[in-house]
């Protein structure tokens, strides 16, 4: 299979903080759907954030779809994140603008045609059972269905690479599991799916490859219930 | 990289262009329509202070066109010698005034200056004990329109070195210290108008970065979807363009109210010197200059604003 991420001992420390990864190295396939897992503080949004090139590494090399982002110039990065879709715990949505007009917004930066941007965006609303909030403002929508607006932003423009970072930390048990299984179905499609997440419950019920971190490290000591999933779906 | 585009059109770079200007200018002036009177206290701060040099340079042009209505007043009076007979200065008259740097001339004989004395100085009788008559026959030249100053003086000395002439004398000292005044008004307006210009920088700079501030997170999300700077500047851009524009609309209104306050008062104080001078406004030109700066001046504080600022700003 085609290698969409590679993690070639990267070290990343907070400019003059501590450090929050330490010679982590592994490789994701395209097409392929995983959880990035580990306790508060063991550095699961700073990977999602380094292959969002939202941060740069001190030290090592990542690659993502092909695009070594050591020597990614800084006027380069913005066409680059427009390919990937990122969804957060906090949703992110613009409380001024209506569903429609945050789901769109990616393809309104990208400067396609508005006939195009109208029909992409509504079927990526109906995809996840939104079309009829369409003209609602985010803020008068429950959080379940405002992070479905996020993940619809997230996928409307087909990206190859979706990251989610604790994309269900503010949902309710059965939300949550909406959401998970959302991203299970985009997966099947044949999207590759990174998600940070704590919730263990969750990955076991839509059981994926894990990569566990702990203190800045990859781990194969899984927590109890992962640990079964790790034998079965791969560690690492 | 490979990505999924099926079914989605790209339009031209100058399609994709209008679309998006079109789509910011209308946004941008939505967002102004959202917060109105935040907007109209800029917008009458700018005019302001776009409208007080304006109003400077108005009434410098005004004073200019007094200045040359006077101009035409100006004449070199050319003193005879007692020995010009009057046919000789009659037809010297003649012969200056066939010369192009030369409107007309007018020829003043001895008897005629005597008599004109007598009627307009109230001396008549003192003036009848002398046993003859002093004053000189004069001939009055008013130089053509098209002559600059110095050509005036070039005339003055050249006629004064005719051999009929016994003195030519030009009074302009008046008119000079007038243009000299009219050059430092000049100037002082150049000078205002660039503190003032700088002025409205400042005030458009201040109030978009206000308005950074308060859409920092939008801004955010903007660079997480891979919105590029020049995508997030743009509305800030358009908004710093309609500070500008409203800014100068109403500084050339505010002029125009203030000629049209002027106008009355002016005509009839020109009325009480026999003149029918009228105080004009800032010309159509001249106003949409002022609109056309105030664009121009709102768009780079806005440019040089957002792109310090942008800089800044990183999603959390």
């Amino acid at each position: 299979m085609t290698e969409l991420i590679r993690f070639d001992q990267v070290s990343y420390r907070y400019p003059g903080g501590q450090d929050v990864l330490g010679d982590v190295s592994f490789s994701i396939a395209q097409g392929e759907m995983v959880y990035v897992t580990g306790p508060s503080g063991a550095g699961k949004s700073t990977l999602l954030r380094l292959i969002a090139a939202l941060c740069r590494a001190q030290r090592g090399q990542i690659v993502v779809m092909g695009q070594n982002l050591s020597v990614l110039k800084p006027r380069r990065v913005p066409a680059f994140r427009q390919h990937i879709g990122l969804v957060f715990q906090n949703f992110n949505l613009l409380a001024d603008r209506t569903v429609f007009d945050n789901v769109a917004l990616p393809l309104v930066v990208r400067g396609y045609a508005y006939a195009d941007i109208a029909r992409r965006t509504r079927a990526a609303l109906d995809a996840l059972g939104l079309l009829r909030y369409e003209k609602s403002l985010p803020l008068t929508l429950s959080g379940g269905e405002q992070q479905r607006v996020g993940i619809a932003r997230a996928i409307v423009t087909k990206p190859a690479l979706i990251l989610a970072d604790e994309p269900t930390g503010n949902l309710d048990p059965k939300m949550a599991m909406d959401v998970m299984r959302g991203f299970a179905r985009f997966n099947e499609a044949g999207v590759t799916v990174m998600i940070a997440t704590h919730a263990i419950d969750l990955i076991e019920a839509v059981p994926k490859r894990i990569i566990h971190l702990e203190r800045g490290h990859i781990s194969d000591r899984l927590p109890t219930a992962a640990s079964r999933l790790g034998e079965t779906h791969g560690v690492r | 990289m490979a990505f999924a585009e099926a079914g989605l059109e790209r339009p031209g770079f100058f399609a994709r262009f209008a679309q998006e200007h079109l789509r910011v200018f209308f946004f941008s002036l939505g967002k102004l329509r959202q917060t109105p009177v935040a907007a109209a206290l800029t917008a009458l701060v700018i005019g302001i202070a776009l409208a007080l040099p304006a109003a400077l340079y108005v009434l410098t042009r005004n004073v200019e066109t007094v200045g040359y209505s006077w101009r035409e007043s100006l004449q070199i009076s050319l003193f005879l010698k007692d020995s010009v007979s009057a046919e000789r200065g009659a037809a010297l008259a003649h012969e200056i005034g066939a010369r192009q740097d030369v409107a007309k001339t007018q020829y003043i004989s001895r008897d005629q200056s005597l008599t004109d004395f007598k009627a307009q100085s109230g001396f008549g009788d003192a003036l009848g004990i002398l046993d003859e008559n002093p004053l000189p026959a004069v001939i009055a030249v008013t130089p053509a329109r098209s002559v600059g100053k110095a050509g005036v003086q070039e005339l003055d000395a050249e006629l004064g070195r005719l051999p009929e002439v016994d003195i030519a004398k030009l009074d302009q000292k008046w008119l000079e210290r007038l243009y000299a005044l009219l050059d430092i008004a000049r100037r002082a307006v150049g000078m205002i108008a660039v503190l003032l210009g700088l002025a409205v920088m400042v005030v458009i700079g201040n109030t978009v970065r206000l308005d950074i501030e308060a859409r920092r997170d939008e801004i955010e999300v903007m660079k997480l979807i891979g919105a590029p700077d020049s995508f997030i500047r743009r509305p800030f851009l358009y908004a710093g363009f309609w500070h500008g524009l409203f800014g100068g609309i109403l500084a050339w209104l505010l002029v125009t109210i203030g000629v049209h306050a002027l106008s009355g008062p002016a005509a009839t104080l020109a009325a009480s010197y026999g003149s029918d001078f009228r105080l004009s406004g800032l010309p159509a030109a001249d106003g949409f200059s002022l609109i056309a700066a105030g664009i121009v001046l709102g768009w780079a504080a806005a440019y040089v604003t957002v792109g310090r600022r942008l800089a800044l700003i990183e999603p959390r």
